[in-house]
């Protein structure tokens, strides 16, 4: 897949100009957070069950050797043939040397992230192959030549008005209506049920590798991938080594928190678990089967501190909460995994020199962190992005001075109290009489979406330094004159009537400080006094 | 060139993985009892897993032996095709089940294009998920359950789990006794999909219903209570 | 240290407060620090105001240049750390030594990272769960319909939530009028606001839309770089809101004026 993650912000900027696509991508964006949380919420555990498949992940790849060597070994004994591909050209190879041997036309296809990741479908036809997405979303932009837009739902981006113009397009079925989304489901399983019986190959990715016995989890809604694996007389099994899990209850605890995170249903309709070929009294099933383990890099993240990004189970939760990702939709981010945990994969399984806006896409907000069932840090792990960039220095010039400049400056409180002094109550100056700034040279960023608020006068610091020196000079006063100071009762505050009536603290010099507290002085209080 | 990169990425994890001996290794996992599972919308089993059944779209019966499941079952055809025509796998528990009694005979074995409705023999029903779990083979093709319009699933009550992790105990044993089939199915609903518009749709690729008959000593309020636990 | 709770304290004894402003109150909105020591005062606590400080180093760590932020934590650690308590107007800048500072620091000032980060507090999160500020204690305010908007940082390193509400209900008698999607971020995000503009733009135009839904004709928040954000977007579109710290209200600070709008004649 062509790689435009370095136009990130071009990207955003074309999928916010276009209202119709932002509207629905904001609904989705109100809505499914809402699903996911009443899952959770009638679920009850979401905290106990994330560390349990945290722990079981973390253990998983703190052994992957061992647990590969034995799902390994495992898969062999069931009567697969496993393979292992370092990158993506060689998983691409692999599948078509097994398509070829097999005098392969038709391929149908499962959904799976990993086959975008390394582009098959493009090699494969390129080979001469025709291969048939056969998930509705992924069928939807294989036909409109759209690549996904989200992990889960690859086609969210449409509209059903659009699918309809699509099938009307490319699907020769004469007069017909198509007005309800029920009509397009019942269009696409009657053409895709054609090919699902010719396919020779079926080809689907995996959800989780189950070591103990070399069983593959396949999760779906549709029921395609499952026809997939059952129909064709050849069934690959395209996925990656982290997805290893120990045992079979692993699988099944994972996918609690899986089904309710992505979708926000308590359970998918279809959850299987493939080991092989057909056994020998079996009337249906493959005759040949193949698992195609790819690396791409991630035995280098396993390696790297960002080995918790592994952990992830594609659950895309993360994307369905993440405001940016809301706002831009999947295909800014410019490859094939979107959102904050893409904004992490992008780089790592690409370069970060291709993406560095991607981490940058974020504001901390933390709404990821939260929800990801598998406890992936995300903000963490983009900040550590974005640390990598500044000391790779790949991030502005500009950006990076700045900051050090303000941190030096902070470390020098004096200066940086008289710096600030005279540069706010400047800026206070030039703002006061509309209290704001419509433009301001420094903040161009800031002021081409919002007004920048001028601040309200002297310095907070200058203000109560000078209120301590008078309070000073009427204590030493008070002591000449033998008078006591008057000690405050914590107890029993002023009213405001009272205070409205003391001595305003020094402001702008014209009036009471506006946003002061209102005459009332702020008190050093000491236990000894 | 394959053997190669299998050996380079098994010394890139060793690299990147604590090298342990295997029983630490198994030491060190955190017990599988330690992931807790959804609670029950009741606490009778047959109620919890009727209900989940019912919220996962399917559509239930309750029946007190096997005269009355084939009985069921002979409506439940009857009413959707007029005809007593369903196809079953090889299975020895449907095999022996009184057909003649309610005047149909399943075809046995896997499903052809234009036959509507099949008919499975689960291994378990789970309540937790409320889904039925099908073992493939002679017994099951998996075509079965993929290919037919209606799908219709007899659940023995002795054959019930509440958990998961129960079902894996009790599909263990099976495992032991007779080798690894080559899948399982865990179906808990009529095929859906949301994949426009995030809207669900009914009827994707695989059954557009989904119907579950429940036989054995069930208690005489469980579908009533479940329907109104699932608000149906 | 043992965190003495109110009971035990007496006039006495009342709790000791280091207050850390904060960068942007003390540059762009004082009347929140003035505030923010009024209602300590009027819990009973002896509020303190280090000198020294400055910034606590969140800009530079936020866009990972940590190497720049460790100076500014290790003197903030210093200056406060001597402190009962230290309470900051910010979700942010408290999340920042509670929940950050302990993982940027090592060795020795990882331990002293987190024997301030156990002594540090939001503002809120201070007055209503530890000084435990009550209606009793102070005059009464009425403040017009307010909405609140749940800064990020506070929600989620912090679970600052019911605190302000709690305040807001107990000393002003007001209930919140709760936005739509009140948990989704405003765009601010420290440089991103700047770095990303059209996508922030974007964010703060959805989070102004959903306060302006609510009618309420004050937007409140525990954060200033959330409300300059929102403040700024509201006066470019000529919103009609105001947009407030939340120490002011509970101080019934209503007529100086609000973020982004000129002073009164
Ligand atoms: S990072 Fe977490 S939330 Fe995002 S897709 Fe992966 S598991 Fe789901």
């Amino acid at each position: 897949m062509k790689q435009t993650s370095d136009t990130f912000l071009e990207n955003a900027s074309a999928a916010l100009a276009d209202s119709g696509k932002s509207q629905r991508r904001d609904l989705l964006a109100l809505f499914s957070p809402l699903m996911r949380d009443a899952a959770m919420g009638s679920f009850g555990q979401f905290e106990e069950l994330r560390d349990h498949v945290r722990q079981v992940r973390q253990h998983s790849l703190d052994h992957l050797d061992h647990y590969l060597a034995q799902f390994e070994q495992q898969a062999a004994e069931n009567g697969n043939r496993v393979h292992f591909a370092s990158d993506g050209d060689a998983m691409n190879s692999i599948v078509l040397d097994i398509c070829q041997e097999h005098r392969a036309q038709r391929i149908a296809k499962g959904k799976s992230m990993v086959t975008e990741e390394t582009g098959l479908n493009d090699y494969l036809q390129r080979a001469g192959l025709s291969v048939m997405e056969t998930d509705l979303g992924e069928y939807i932009i294989q036909q409109a030549g759209e690549t996904p837009s989200h992990i889960v739902g690859p086609a969210l981006h449409k509209s059903a008005a659009e699918v309809r113009e699509l099938f009307l397009s490319r699907h020769d079925l004469g007069e017909r209506d198509l007005g309800e989304i029920a009509d397009l489901v019942g269009e696409a399983r009657l053409v895709l049920r054609e090919h699902f019986l010719k396919a020779e190959v079926g080809i689907i990715g995996s959800n989780a590798l189950v070591a103990e016995n070399g069983y593959s989890m396949l999760v779906t809604n549709e029921g395609n991938g499952d026809l997939c694996a059952n129909l064709p007389k050849v069934l690959i099994i395209c996925t990656t080594l982290d997805r290893i899990l120990p045992r079979l209850e692993d699988a099944t605890a994972m996918l609690r928190l899986l089904v309710r995170s992505a979708t926000g249903q308590p359970q998918t309709c279809y959850t299987s678990f493939y080991s092989g070929p057909r056994r020998e009294l079996d009337t249906d099933g493959p005759l040949e089967t193949h698992i195609v383990l790819l690396d791409n890099r991630r035995s280098e993240i396993l390696a790297s501190d960002y080995r918790e990004m592994l952990q992830c189970i594609r659950c895309g939760a993360c994307l369905n909460h993440c405001p940016i990702y809301a706002g831009v939709g999947g295909h800014a981010y410019g490859w094939v995994y979107p959102g904050p945990m893409g904004s992490i994969l992008t780089p790592l399984l690409t370069s970060l020199e291709q993406s560095t806006d991607l981490p940058n896409a974020c504001t901390s907000c933390g709404r990821c962190g939260e929800v990801c069932p598998a406890g992936i840090p995300l903000p963490d792990l983009l900040r550590d992005l974005r640390h990598e960039e500044s000391e790779r220095k790949l991030s502005p010039t500009r950006w990076r001075w700045g900051l050090k400049m303000h941190a030096w400056l902070a470390r020098q409180p004096r200066l940086y109290h008289a710096l600030t002094a005279v540069g706010i109550f400047g800026m206070h100056l030039l703002g006061r009489r509309r209290g704001r700034f419509a433009s301001l040279p420094m903040a161009a960023g800031w002021t081409s979406q919002r007004d920048f608020p001028a601040p309200q006068g002297k310095t907070f610091m200058q203000q109560y330094s000078a209120l301590q020196r008078q309070q000073q000079a009427a204590a030493d006063a008070g002591k000449r004159g033998g008078r006591s100071t008057r000690r405050p009762d914590p107890r029993r505050p002023g009213t405001r009537r009272q205070d409205a009536t003391r001595k305003a603290p020094a402001g702008t010099g014209k009036r009471a400080h506006p946003g002061g507290p209102r005459g009332k002085k702020p008190r050093r209080r000491t236990g000894d006094e | 060139m394959n053997n190669s990169a299998r050996s380079e990425i098994f010394a890139r994890l060793r690299h990147a993985c604590q090298s342990a001996e295997a029983e630490n290794i198994q030491r060190a996992l955190p017990p599988t009892d330690s992931a807790p599972g959804a609670p029950l919308p009741s606490d009778d089993l047959a109620t919890a897993f009727l209900t989940n059944v019912l919220k996962n779209q399917g559509t239930v019966e309750c029946v007190a032996n096997r005269s009355a499941a084939v009985k069921a079952l002979a409506d439940y055809v009857y009413r959707h095709f007029r005809s007593h025509r369903l196809v079953a796998g090889n299975d020895a528990n449907l095999a022996a089940m009184p057909w003649r009694e309610a005047g149909v005979l399943p075809r046995f074995g896997a499903i052809e294009p234009g036959e509507p409705v099949a008919l499975s023999y689960a291994l378990l029903g789970i309540a937790e998920t409320g889904a039925t779990a099908l073992q493939t083979g002679k017994a099951n093709p998996a075509v079965n359950n993929f290919l037919s319009e209606h799908h219709l699933v007899l659940v023995d009550s002795s054959r019930l789990v509440a958990t998961m992790e129960q079902a894996w105990a009790r599909i263990r044993q099976e495992m032991n006794k007779s080798g690894r089939p080559r899948g399982y199915n865990f179906i808990a609903g009529p095929s859906s999909t949301g994949d426009i518009e995030g809207q669900l749709v009914y009827g994707a690729h695989g059954p557009r219903n989904w119907h579950v008959i429940l036989m054995g000593d069930i208690a005489a309020t469980a579908l009533e209570d479940a329907r109104a636990l699932a608000g149906k | 240290m043992s965190n003495p709770s109110k009971e035990q304290t007496s006039q006495r004894d009342p709790l000791r407060v280091s207050l850390f402003v904060t960068c942007l109150a003390d540059l762009f909105r004082p009347s929140v620090a003035f505030a923010s020591i009024r209602l300590l005062e009027q819990a009973g606590c002896v509020v303190e105001v280090p000198g020294q400080q400055t910034c606590c180093g969140q800009p530079a760590y936020n866009t990972g240049d940590y190497a720049t932020s460790v100076p500014l934590a290790r003197q903030l650690i210093a200056q406060f750390e001597s402190a009962d308590y230290v309470v900051a107007p910010s979700g942010s800048c408290a999340g920042m030594i509670c929940h950050h500072y302990p993982t940027l620091l090592e060795g020795e000032w990882r331990e002293r990272a987190r024997r301030l980060a156990a002594k540090t507090f939001e503002l809120t999160t201070f007055l209503n769960d530890i000084a435990r500020l009550k209606r009793g204690d102070r005059p009464a305010v009425k403040l017009p319909a307010v909405t609140y908007h749940d800064s990020c940082a506070g929600l989620r390193e912090l679970g600052i939530k019911q605190q302000p509400r709690a305040l807001l209900r107990e000393l002003c008698d007001t209930e919140v009028k709760e936005l739509r999607q009140t948990e989704v971020c405003c765009g601010f995000g420290g440089t991103f606001c700047a770095k990303m503009p059209e996508i922030s733009g974007k964010m703060v135009g959805d989070k102004l839309a959903n306060a302006l839904a609510t009618e309420a004709s004050i937007l409140a928040g525990g954060d200033l770089g959330c409300l300059l954000n929102i403040a700024g977007r509201a006066s470019r579109s000529g919103a009609a809101i105001e947009v407030r710290h939340i120490a002011e209200l509970l101080c019934g600070d209503l007529d100086s004026p609000a973020i982004g709008e000129p002073e009164r004649q």
